[in-house]
């Protein structure tokens, strides 16, 4: 069979996922792009030896954390574990406040699924509510429940051992009601309904 | 108040990550504790409303075109040993024509015993495409993969709790792709894949206990509803409930049936036993 055709069909399979991921990791569309290109020139360098066996979403996001590492060790002459491991430090001011939570979300008791159910909160609210978790639990979030990996596949994508995956995960879920919680206000406040 | 002692792990029993005795244990807990077992009614009832149904954010059209720019000058490469089982163009089509006569044929004879829809037979129908729809974009990956449909039914033997019989017709106009662990309307299920001429076919199967729960008439055994351009088929065999989802109507049987047997209205083939 030709490669390239089933690479291809692999990768416009994955499109929106690839890029969405390339996204989280370089928090920038242009970076995100250059990325996503780097990634696809690797994987194709690699296709034919791919284990057919394996998921090739989780095979391709691997290559892609690993390609946006070997990145950034170019850029700073410096690992880049740190900064997952801290949150935004390269972003603007501006950036970060947009994605991350305010500091007193770290106070809040965590929405319970009944009561987001009960209020009514849109796809798109609880899409935003994951854009705004910091980039550390935002990705495994992501990676979860969006791309709907598993807990392995996620350790594997993220170079980190499966107890992380699973802390990380908890947190980010709590996490992630305090942001729907933080929006059901914002949409209370200003009597908006698109949330 | 949360039972603190269960609480993490009743998140890996939702997202499918705990072996088949960590799960049994967690059962055995949720029946004795009505907080835990509110707090897994409601989380499901969560992910079915928001987790199950978000999607990536499309990507832009000018990155798709210029991805797609990038892949068609990518060097060809051929790949080595070549895919066995692909049809030929005129195999295809020969295929086509047959499946469309005998997927009138079923449709129509089921569609005429069935009288009207039901609530529960909707709801299913929903939550199957919207699972198949990630299945068949890669959004929820399998479990087990590129493994014969027995080496799949043995390995799901040791993950749940319900008897997975998985139908092994030899057909060249059908490939198993493989299975995995998920959730449809708060149930634990097994979702199969398949490859019918070029489309794709998910295939649910739902414990018995759950799908009598959904409170169906036996008859007619099938039921058949149209749900955003899929055809879902319903049904109860032997002690399993089902629920298939494909792209064209009729194509689905081959999962179960080869295109040699005489179908009836209600079945028994061996891949059906209990």
């Amino acid at each position: 069979m030709d490669l390239r055709a089933e690479f291809q069909a692999v990768v416009m399979a994955n499109l929106d996922s690839l890029f969405g991921y390339a996204r989280v990791l370089t928090r920038r569309t242009s970076d995100a792009e250059d990325l996503l290109q780097d990634v696809l020139l690797r994987a194709y360098r690699a296709f034919g030896s791919f284990d057919r066996k394996l998921s090739v979403k989780a095979w391709l996001f691997k290559i892609m954390k690993n390609a946006y590492i070997d990145r950034e060790r170019r850029r700073r002459a410096r690992p880049v574990e740190g900064e997952w491991e801290n949150g935004d430090e390269r972003a603007t001011d501006e950036e970060r406040g947009a994605r991350t939570l305010p500091g007193e979300m770290y106070l809040y008791v965590p929405l319970s699924p009944e009561d987001i159910l009960l209020r009514h909160l849109t796809i798109e609210g609880v899409r935003e509510g994951i854009r705004r978790l910091p980039a550390v639990w935002r990705q495994v979030v992501e990676l979860r429940e969006i791309e709907g990996l598993s807990y392995q596949e996620i350790a594997e994508v993220i170079g980190k051992p499966i107890g992380t995956v699973m802390s990380r995960l908890s947190r980010g879920r709590d996490l992630l009601r305090a942001s729907l919680q933080d929006l059901l206000s914002e949409r209370e406040k200003t009597g908006a309904h698109d949330l | 108040m949360i039972c603190k002692v269960t609480r993490a792990e009743i998140f890996q029993y939702l997202d499918g990550e705990l072996s088949r005795r960590e799960r049994a244990q967690v059962e055995a807990h949720l029946r004795s504790c009505p907080d835990c077992s509110r707090l897994v009614t409601t989380e499901r009832a969560f992910r079915a409303t928001y987790l199950d149904r978000l999607r990536p954010d499309p990507v832009p059209e000018n990155v798709r075109e210029r991805v797609i720019r990038l892949l068609d000058a990518l060097p060809s490469r051929q790949s080595s040993p070549s895919r066995p089982g692909r049809l030929g163009r005129l195999g295809v089509m020969a295929a086509m024509v047959a499946l469309v006569i005998l997927g009138g044929i079923l449709g129509l004879s089921v569609r005429d015993v069935w009288k009207g829809p039901n609530a529960s037979v909707i709801q299913l129908a929903d939550a199957s495409v919207d699972q198949h729809q990630k299945l068949a974009r890669g959004l929820l990956p399998f479990d087990i993969a590129m493994a014969s449909p027995r080496q799949a039914e043995e390995w799901f033997r040791s993950k749940v709790d319900f008897k997975v019989s998985i139908p092994d017709l030899r057909s060249e106009h059908l490939a198993f792709l493989g299975g995995r662990i998920s959730h449809l309307t708060g149930v634990d299920v097994v979702a199969l894949g398949y490859r019918v001429n070029d489309k794709n076919v998910s295939l649910f199967v739902i414990p018995e206990e759950q799908y009598r729960r959904l409170g169906l008439s036996e008859t007619p055994k099938f039921k058949v509803v149209n749900r955003r351009g899929y055809e879902v088929v319903v049904w109860r065999s032997h002690g399993t409930g089902y629920a298939l989802v494909s792209e064209i109507g009729g194509q689905p049987c081959l999962v179960c049936h080869s295109l040699e047997e005489k179908l009836e209205l209600t079945p028994a083939p061996a891949a059906h036993r209990s």
